[in-house]
């Protein structure tokens, strides 16, 4: 191969080529191998990416723009499934922006027993694959699984418990938001976090119990479904989506280095004035963008959602299951139409990707984004 | 006295960062906190600052203990060696970020804003952003933005150190001025001996979490207390040998040391600066160690000379003014006599343990 190149018709050598030629431009390439090399790479493109997707729009308006919409809002399971599928997506895309933050704070700004472990886990659901993930959540919560009987015997009397507990962490969490950081403005109960905290957590948690079981807000003895059901789908999702958050914020915020935070509990910052001062304004694009990324690939699960939701139309079926449904039931047009919802959505993902990369590099270069037309000409 | 601090102890796993340090930093004084990386110095600063907790240990301003209180209680401003600049703030936003968390006005903030812009004299600059400015304006502006609402105490973190080093001499003078005119207590950290004498009135040398000496710059410089600060504080020359009767005597070289006359020999450290050294083409009478000319450097009012000793092939380095290197007229490789005028000896058991 180097032998080939060495005696290419751009510098024949003299001798009979024993090597390379110690220092070759990039650009020296014959032109040859450019056109064969740029032809092969659109070629894969158009035949792997850019047909089968104008195929799909093809396909969805084969008879007609009337029947595609007729295809997509008038069969009620289909509305159902892309009901589903904007219930379902936005609520793993909060638990996992909460989560993605919380993990590449803790795992770029602090040195904790089980910190690499960590990091290694919030990897795993990559490597998982989602049938196995959806599994995973039967075997748990499912008939057979470990809970299964219990959740068909009396799954809500867990309700009150989970309720109670996230109003008392709610409580705690406020209690260290709201208190004043000037030692001279804690009087009385801001001043004993150890007392307030606990004893105050617990009572909220017993009242808010104590509540719900007098009004009868949950149902008895009757059964909690979890697998087959939203709560099963929403499980699945945000495993699966997991990662991206914590992904995209980790090397950003490693890359940013916490001294701008320091600098600002030195100037008198709170916590929480830093976090929105200074750390979302920093992160606030790798953030969107791990969003953004999370919400494309919650749009189109497939493998663990299908596991999981037990594909009962009408109640369970999400957008990429309802595409395969109809698919199988022969309703080519209408499989299309939903397709072309979900590669929309893609196309959208991408745009608005690449539009954010040029705003992330350009606030790299300038500080922010807006600064390049808001700061005076240097 | 502004600052005390007493028994402060700092361990990161086995590391010992600090070990019982004891300090205490004059109100209104400019003190420098000097040593090699690893000696606990930005520890040391950072537990003032409140942005590291101590192990043990307390420290006071004012006779108060703030020992359990957090930064922003402490009312101290903090400059960052790699400025940390807010990046997507304008510069009056940066400076005016400690009186926003305070809760001034936006009115009173701008004014102090603009009245910080001149002090710094980057005036009309406000709207820019820092990746906007130099490093030298940077730092202006997080000298600026500490400054801002009005701490009690202002604490550097090798402020110059990532400026390059015609910036950072300017800036240095700069330091000294506004510190003259503002008169607020501070304290900076450096590895930089020539940085802490030039803008400190006070040095602390500190090595392996250690305090090794305090005193004025002159002080530390000509009365080092250990054979670390000695060899900290600039080039030396060690001999190692040993004291007796009034010498030191070192393989081929003696020097006069009245202040040792026991007849017992004693293992000993002899150093000389390379200033102190003097250099005669002929023996004269005093004890003197015959080397040869290895590589002459003038630079401007002083002129370097590498030597190697004859006898034992050590390494000596000698500072020459111009007009006796001119008297001289040295050549490399030609054997000349080399004397001290001045020497310090300190005994074997206060060995340095840093090396340059």
């Amino acid at each position: 191969m180097q032998a080939e190149i060495a005696t290419s018709p751009v510098k024949p050598l003299p001798q009979p080529a024993p090597r390379a030629p110690a220092f070759r431009r990039a650009n020296e390439d014959a032109p040859w191998v450019r056109y064969l090399l740029t032809g092969t790479a659109l070629l894969v493109v158009g035949v792997l990416i850019v047909i089968p997707i104008a195929n799909v729009f093809v396909e969805a308006f084969a008879s007609g723009a009337g029947a595609y919409f007729r295809n997509l809002f008038t069969d009620p399971d289909t509305r159902h499934a892309i009901l589903l599928t904007l219930t379902v997506v936005p609520i793993a895309l909060v638990l996992n922006t909460i989560f993605g933050v919380t993990a590449a704070w803790a795992i770029s700004r602090f040195q904790f027993p089980g910190r690499s472990v960590l990091t290694a886990l919030i990897d795993l659901p990559f490597s998982v694959s989602p049938v196995v993930a959806g599994l995973m959540f039967v075997l748990i919560f499912g008939l057979q699984g470990y809970f299964g009987p219990f959740l068909r015997r009396d799954g809500y009397s867990v309700v009150p418990y989970l309720v109670s507990f996230v109003l008392a962490l709610v409580f705690a969490v406020g209690y260290f938001l709201a208190r004043p950081s000037d030692g001279r403005l804690r009087v009385g109960l801001w001043k004993r976090p150890g007392l307030v905290v606990p004893l105050g957590s617990l009572a909220l948690f017993a009242v808010s119990f104590a509540v719900q079981k007098a009004l009868g807000i949950w149902p008895e003895n009757t059964s909690l479904k979890i697998i087959f059901a939203t709560p099963g789908l929403v499980l699945a999702t945000s495993f699966v989506t997991f990662p991206f958050v914590a992904r995209e914020l980790i090397p950003v915020m490693d890359a940013i280095g916490p001294d701008e935070e320091l600098a600002a509990v030195s100037l008198g910052a709170s916590g929480w004035q830093m976090f929105w001062h200074v750390t979302v304004p920093n992160v606030k694009w790798g953030l969107v963008y791990g969003v953004i990324l999370c919400n494309a690939r919650a749009m189109g699960e497939f493998g663990a959602v299908y596991v999981v939701s037990g594909h009962i139309a009408g109640q369970t079926d999400t957008m990429p299951l309802r595409i395969e449904k109809l698919f199988q039931e022969y309703n080519l047009p209408g499989s299309f139409a939903v397709a072309s919802v979900l590669t929309l959505v893609a196309i959208g993902t991408l745009v608005i990707k690449s539009k954010l990369e040029t705003l992330v590099a350009a606030s790299g270069a300038h500080g922010q984004a807006e600064n390049v037309t808001k700061g005076e000409p240097s | 006295m502004s600052i005390v601090i007493k028994d402060v102890n700092k361990r990161f796993g086995s590391f010992v960062a600090l070990d019982r340090i004891n300090l205490t930093v004059p109100d209104g004084g400019l003190l420098a906190l000097l040593g090699p990386s690893g000696s606990g110095k930005t520890t040391l600063l950072r537990i003032i600052a409140g942005l590291e907790v101590a192990d043990s240990g307390s420290i006071h301003h004012h006779d108060e203990d703030i020992t359990g209180y957090s930064a922003r209680e402490r009312k101290v401003g903090f400059v960052f060696q790699h400025y940390a600049l807010f990046r997507h703030m304008t510069i009056a936003d940066n400076i005016g970020y400690g009186l926003r968390v305070r809760g001034v006005g936006k009115a009173e903030r701008a004014e102090r804003v603009n009245e910080l812009l001149k002090l710094i004299r980057l005036d009309g600059l406000g709207t820019r952003f820092p990746s906007q400015l130099s490093g030298g304006q940077r730092q202006r502006v997080a000298l600026a933005r500490a400054l801002a609402a009005r701490p009690a105490v202002l604490l550097l973190d090798e402020p110059f150190g990532a400026l390059d080093a015609k910036v950072r001499q300017e800036l240095r003078q700069w330091l000294r001025k506004l510190h003259e005119e503002i008169q607020v207590t501070s304290v900076f950290v450096t590895h930089d001996q020539e940085e802490a004498f030039e803008v400190a009135d006070h040095v602390v040398v500190m090595n392996h979490g250690k305090i090794e000496q305090v005193g004025s710059p002159a002080e530390v410089f000509e009365h080092p207390a250990n054979a670390f600060v000695m060899d900290f504080l600039g080039n030396v020359n060690v001999f190692h040998g040993r004291l007796e009767q009034g010498k030191a005597v070192a393989p081929g070289v003696e020097f006069h040391y009245p202040e040792y006359q026991q007849t017992e020999a004693r293992d000993a450290a002899i150093y000389v600066r390379p200033h102190e050294l003097w250099i005669e083409r002929k023996k004269n009478g005093v004890p003197s160690l015959a080397a040869k000319v290895l590589h002459v450097s003038p630079t401007g009012s002083r002129t370097k000379v590498e030597l190697q000793a004859v006898d034992t092939n050590a390494l000596i380095t000698a500072e020459l003014t111009s007009e006796r290197y001119a008297e001289l007229a040295l050549k490399s490789g030609e054997t000349v006599h080399v004397s001290a005028r001045r020497v310090r000896v300190f005994e074997a058991a206060q060995q340095p343990e840093y090396s340059i």
